[in-house]
C-alpha cells in the first residue's frame, strides 16, 4: 500500500515535467536510502539518471514522464563497487579490452550480482555491462610497476639509480627552463638520455607507482623510497602496514589490502609483526587511504566460498569487524578505489554529473544476508536479481511474487467463448 | 545463310512441339510418386515428373507419359522425391588449413583432396552440390562450389571463386584483420579513382597539346612553311589510350570486391558477443554478408536473435538442439529465428564431416520435433543453400525447365530410418541403393 501511495506521489510529481528531449532516457531509483559516499546518506530519496549520467539526487526530485522507475523503498542505494586488479571478468590488455569484451559472459553477471560495476584489468578500467559492447571502457590506468622487493637488494639499488638519473635530469631541465625564461642563452634543451620515460612520468606526478609490500621490512623500505622520491603510489598487500601506518600516511601511500588475512606475530622477530583484522582501522586512523581486494581477485564458484570477487563487500565487512567505521569501508570499495585509478571524477559516489553506476541492495551492503537487487551501469539496468538464473529463487522480491500470482490468476481464468 | 538458319529454327521449334512423339526411346523417364516436395510451391501428392534429356519437361498430377519413356512407378511405396541436399560450407574435402592472417588470395578448389569414392560418400546421404570452404581462421580464402556429378575424379566445379570467408571472434586480432582488410580495400579503390582522375586530366592535356600542334602545323602549312619532320622513335609518348587501373594486391582483391558489393562475405562466428562485435564493425557499412554460426552444443545466440533477424542476413546454423549457457535448458535456435521472422535459414551438418552429414537429417528431425516447421527445415537443407551459392538454376527446386536433379527417399525425409533410394543428377541416376548394397556385398 505504501508503495502504491508513493508511486502516486511520484506520478503527481511527474506531471508538468515534460521530457524536453525525447531522445534521452531517464531512470529513477525511488524511495531508497541513498549512500552518496561523499555527501552522507539521504533517507528515502530519489536518484534520477539521464542517459548515462546522474541528473539529480535528493529527497524531492521531479521525475520526467516515461522514466523507468525502480522502486527501492526500504532498500539501500550505493554507488557501484569498483574492483581493483580484477582478473577473469573481462580479458585483454589496453584497448584490446574493448575488442575482447563478451557482454554475455557469466562472470560479468556474477560480478554485477556482487555489486561490482567497474573493474580494473590489463591496465584498463572497464564498466561491466550485460548485452552491449558500447562505451565499455572508462579509461586506461596510468600505473607503473615498480619491483622493489626485499629479495633483491641489487634490484632495489637499480630502481634507486634510475630514479636518481631521472632526478638529475629533472634538475638540469628545470635550471635550463629558468635560464631560458630569463631570456639568457641557455643552449639546447637537455635531452632525456638514458632516462626511463615511465620513471620520469612518476616523478612528474603524471603516473602512479604500483608496488607490492607485505612485511614491515618491505613496507619501511618502500616508505624510504617514497620519502626520497615523492610520487603517487599504490602498495598491494600491506599486511603489516598497521605497524608503520603513520609513516605510510606521511608519504601519502595508498594501499590495496585484504582485511581478512590473519597471521600470528612471529616469535623470532623483535619488532611488531603479524597480520591482523585491525589493519584497516589502524590505517584509516593514520589517514592512509586503501582499497580492498578479496582473497581471490577473480570470480570462483569453487574452493572457499565467500573469498572471491563476488563477495567484495564481505571482505570489507571484516575490516568493519576489526574496528573500521562503516563509511570508511564503503569508501574503500568505491571512491577511494576510484581515486587510485584516477577515475574519481566519474565514478565512486552518487553525485550529480557523475556516471550513473548504482547498485540497490535489499539490506545493508555489509550484511551477509543482503543481495544486490538491481545494478545500473551507465544509466541502464544491467542486472536484476529477479531475472538472474542464479539468485532469483533465493528470497524473491515480495512485489514480484504478487505480480506473479496476479498473472497466474489471469492465465487460469476460464476463456470466454462466444456461443454461436 | 539466313534461310538455312530460319529452317533450323523452324525444325527445332517443330521438334520441341512434337517432343512427346520423338523416337528417342530411353531418354525420357517418368517418376510416379506419392509425394513430391517441389520446393516450388506446395508439395504434390500422387504426382508424376517427366524427365527428358536431363530436363524436367512435365510435372503434375496429370502428365501424359510417352510410350517410349521408362516409368518408375513408386506409388504405394511411401517414397518421397525432393531436390538433392546442398552443403553451404563443407570443409572436409580439402587438405590444408590457412590459419591466421589475410590469406584471401586462396581459392578452396585449389586445395581439394578427394578420396576415390568421395562422390558416393556424398550421394549416399542425398547431397548433390557442395560449397567448399577454405578451412582455417582469419581470412582463409574464397569458397568454391562443386557439383557432385562428374564421372572423373575431379569434380565439376560450378564456381571457383565465390564468397570471401572471414572468421569473426571476440578479440582484437580477428577484428583488426577485418578492419584492416576493409581499410586496405577502401584505400585501393580510392587509389584507383585518383589514378583515373589523373589519367583523364593528363589525357585531356595531351589532346589539347596535340590539337595545338596540329593547328600550328596547319597554320605553318598555310604559310607555306615546311612541316618539321620528326624522327622515328623521337615521338613523344602520351598517356595510354585507355585507362589502365593500378594493380590491386592479391590479398586485397577479395576485400575490394566485397567493398564494391561485387562479392558476398561468408562470416563465421560462434557466440552472441561475436555478433555484437561484427555489428560494431558493420555499423555504417552496407556490404553484403551471410553469417555462419558455428557454435558448439551450448550457445547464447538467443540473446541476439532479434538483432540477427533485423540485419536481414542469410543465417547458416548447425542443425542441432542447443543448450543455454550455464544451465541444461534446451533451446531451438533455428525455430526461434524463424519465429522472429528469419526467412533465409540454412541448416548445416553440426559436424563438418561425412559423419556429420550422416547425422544431418536425424538432427534436423530433432529440431522439427521441438518446434521447427518441416517445410522450412527441408528448404533450409536444399533450396536455401543453393540460393546462398547462387546456383538455384542448377539445383534446389523440382520445376518445369529445371535440370532433373533430385533424390528419391525411401520415406519421409526426416524419418531417421529413411534412406536415399536413388539420386538423380541432370536426369542421370548417379546412385542407387540396391545396386550400391549389392556391390558392397560383393
Amino acid at each position: 500500500m505504501k508503495t502504491i501511495l508513493h508511486l502516486i506521489l511520484v506520478s503527481v510529481l511527474c506531471a508538468n515535467v515534460n521530457a524536453q528531449d525525447q531522445d534521452s532516457s531517464y531512470l529513477a531509483i525511488v524511495g531508497g536510502d541513498i549512500h552518496t559516499v561523499t555527501d552522507g546518506v539521504i533517507m528515502k530519496g530519489v536518484v534520477l539518471c539521464k542517459d548515462s549520467r546522474i541528473l539529480k539526487v535528493g529527497k524531492r526530485v521531479r521525475i520526467p514522464e516515461g522514466a523507468e522507475i525502480i522502486n527501492a523503498e526500504g532498500m539501500q542505494v550505493y554507488p557501484g563497487l569498483i574492483a581493483i586488479d580484477a582478473s577473469g571478468i573481462v580479458s585483454g590488455r589496453g584497448a584490446a579490452v574493448a575488442d575482447s569484451y563478451d557482454p554475455y559472459a557469466l562472470n560479468i553477471d556474477l560480478a554485477l550480482a556482487g555489486g561490482i560495476t567497474t573493474v580494473q584489468t590489463g591496465g584498463m578500467v572497464a564498466n561491466l555491462k550485460h548485452g552491449t559492447i558500447d562505451n565499455v571502457l572508462v579509461g586506461p590506468t596510468e600505473w607503473v610497476n615498480l619491483n622493489y622487493s626485499s629479495t633483491s637488494s641489487a634490484g632495489r639499488r637499480r630502481v634507486r639509480d634510475e630514479f636518481s638519473k631521472v632526478r638529475d635530469f629533472m634538475r638540469l631541465h628545470r635550471s635550463w627552463e629558468l635560464t631560458s625564461s630569463m631570456g639568457e642563452d641557455a643552449g639546447d634543451e637537455p635531452e632525456a638520455k638514458g632516462v626511463k620515460p615511465e620513471y620520469l612520468s612518476l616523478l612528474k606526478g603524471e603516473a602512479t607507482a604500483r608496488l607490492s609490500a607485505n612485511s614491515l621490512k618491505d613496507l619501511l623500505a618502500t616508505c624510504e623510497l617514497l620519502e626520497e622520491y615523492p610520487m603517487q603510489s599504490v602498495i598491494f598487500g600491506g599486511q603489516e602496514a598497521w605497524a608503520c601506518a603513520g609513516r605510510l600516511g606521511r608519504v601519502n601511500a595508498r594501499l590495496v589490502i585484504t582485511p581478512r588475512n590473519k597471521k600470528w606475530a612471529s616469535d623470532d622477530l623483535n619488532r611488531p609483526s603479524g597480520w591482523t583484522i585491525e589493519n584497516a582501522k589502524t590505517l584509516w586512523e593514520h589517514g592512509v587511504r586503501f582499497a580492498i581486494l578479496p582473497g581471490e581477485n577473480s570470480i570462483s564458484l569453487m574452493g572457499l566460498a565467500g573469498r572471491d570477487l563476488m563477495t567484495l563487500p564481505m571482505e570489507a565487512a571484516f575490516a568493519i569487524r576489526g574496528g573500521l567505521q562503516q563509511d570508511a569501508a564503503l569508501r574503500a570499495i568505491t571512491i577511494d578505489a576510484a581515486e587510485m585509478l584516477g577515475i574519481d571524477h566519474r565514478l565512486g559516489s552518487i553525485e550529480v554529473g557523475k556516471d550513473a553506476n548504482i547498485i540497490v541492495c535489499d539490506g545493508d551492503l555489509f550484511h551477509y544476508r543482503s543481495f544486490v537487487q538491481w545494478a545500473v551501469v551507465d544509466g541502464k539496468m544491467m542486472y536484476d536479481k529477479q531475472r538472474s538464473s542464479y539468485f532469483a529463487h533465493i528470497r524473491p522480491r515480495a512485489e514480484e511474487v504478487i505480480d506473479e500470482i496476479e498473472e497466474e490468476t489471469i492465465i487460469d481464468a476460464p476463456e470466454v467463448v462466444d456461443n454461436p | 545463310m539466313i534461310i538455312s538458319s530460319l529452317l533450323i529454327t523452324l525444325t527445332s521449334s517443330l521438334a520441341w512441339q512434337q517432343a512427346d512423339e520423338r523416337e528417342l526411346v530411353g531418354r525420357a523417364t517418368a517418376y510416379r510418386l506419392d509425394r513430391i516436395e517441389t520446393l516450388d510451391g506446395d508439395a504434390l501428392i500422387n504426382a508424376t515428373v517427366l524427365v527428358q534429356d536431363g530436363i524436367i519437361q512435365r510435372i503434375g498430377k496429370v502428365v501424359i507419359i510417352p510410350e517410349y519413356a521408362t516409368v518408375h512407378d513408386l506409388r504405394g511405396t511411401g517414397a518421397v522425391m525432393t531436390p538433392p541436399l546442398v552443403l553451404s560450407h563443407a570443409n572436409f574435402l580439402q587438405s590444408d588449413r590457412r590459419d591466421g592472417g589475410n590469406n584471401s588470395r586462396f581459392i578452396a578448389a585449389d586445395s581439394l583432396w578427394l578420396a576415390a569414392d568421395w562422390q558416393t560418400g556424398l550421394w549416399e546421404y542425398g547431397v548433390g552440390m557442395v560449397a567448399v570452404d577454405p578451412p582455417g581462421n582469419g581470412a582463409p580464402g574464397r569458397t568454391s562450389v562443386l557439383k557432385v556429378a562428374a564421372s572423373e575424379k575431379r569434380p565439376e566445379t560450378l564456381v571457383d571463386d565465390l564468397h570471401l570467408k572471414l572468421d569473426m571472434a571476440t578479440n582484437s586480432s580477428a577484428k583488426n584483420l577485418i578492419r584492416d582488410g576493409i581499410k586496405a580495400a577502401e584505400a585501393a579503390i580510392e587509389n584507383e579513382i585518383q589514378a583515373e582522375k589523373d589519367w583523364k586530366k593528363s589525357r585531356k592535356e595531351w589532346d589539347a597539346k596535340k590539337e595545338e600542334e596540329k593547328q600550328a602545323a596547319e597554320a605553318a602549312k598555310a604559310n607555306g612553311e615546311k612541316a618539321k619532320k620528326v624522327k622515328e622513335g623521337d615521338e613523344e609518348q602520351g598517356p595510354p589510350e585507355t585507362f589502365e587501373a593500378p594493380e590491386i594486391k592479391d590479398n586485397e582483391q577479395a576485400f575490394v570486391d566485397w567493398v564494391r558489393k561485387e562479392r558476398t562475405v561468408q562470416v563465421h562466428m560462434r557466440s552472441a558477443s561475436d555478433w555484437l562485435h561484427w555489428m560494431q564493425i558493420m555499423e555504417d557499412r552496407e556490404e553484403n554478408y551471410e553469417v555462419v554460426f558455428s557454435m558448439g552444443s551450448t550457445t547464447n545466440l538467443h540473446e541476439v536473435i532479434d538483432s540477427v533477424v533485423t540485419s536481414g542476413a542469410r543465417i547458416d546454423l548447425p542443425a542441432r538442439m542447443s543448450f543455454l549457457p550455464y544451465t541444461r535448458n534446451r533451446v531451438n535456435i533455428a525455430a526461434e529465428l524463424v519465429a522472429a521472422g528469419c526467412d533465409k535459414l540454412i541448416l548445416s551438418p553440426a559436424s563438418n564431416s561425412i559423419a556429420g552429414l550422416r547425422d544431418l537429417r536425424a538432427s534436423v528431425s530433432r529440431l522439427i520435433a521441438e518446434g521447427l516447421d518441416p517445410a522450412i527445415a527441408l528448404r533450409a537443407i536444399t533450396l536455401e543453400p543453393a540460393l546462398a551459392v547462387g546456383q538455384e538454376e542448377v539445383m534446389g527446386t523440382i520445376a518445369i525447365g529445371m535440370p532433373a536433379s533430385f533424390v528419391i527417399w525411401s520415406g519421409d525425409v526426416f524419418d531417421p530410418l529413411t534412406e536415399v533410394d536413388s539420386l538423380v543428377l541432370d536426369g542421370e541416376e548417379k546412385f542407387n541403393r540396391e545396386q550400391f548394397e549389392s556391390e558392397l556385398l560383393r
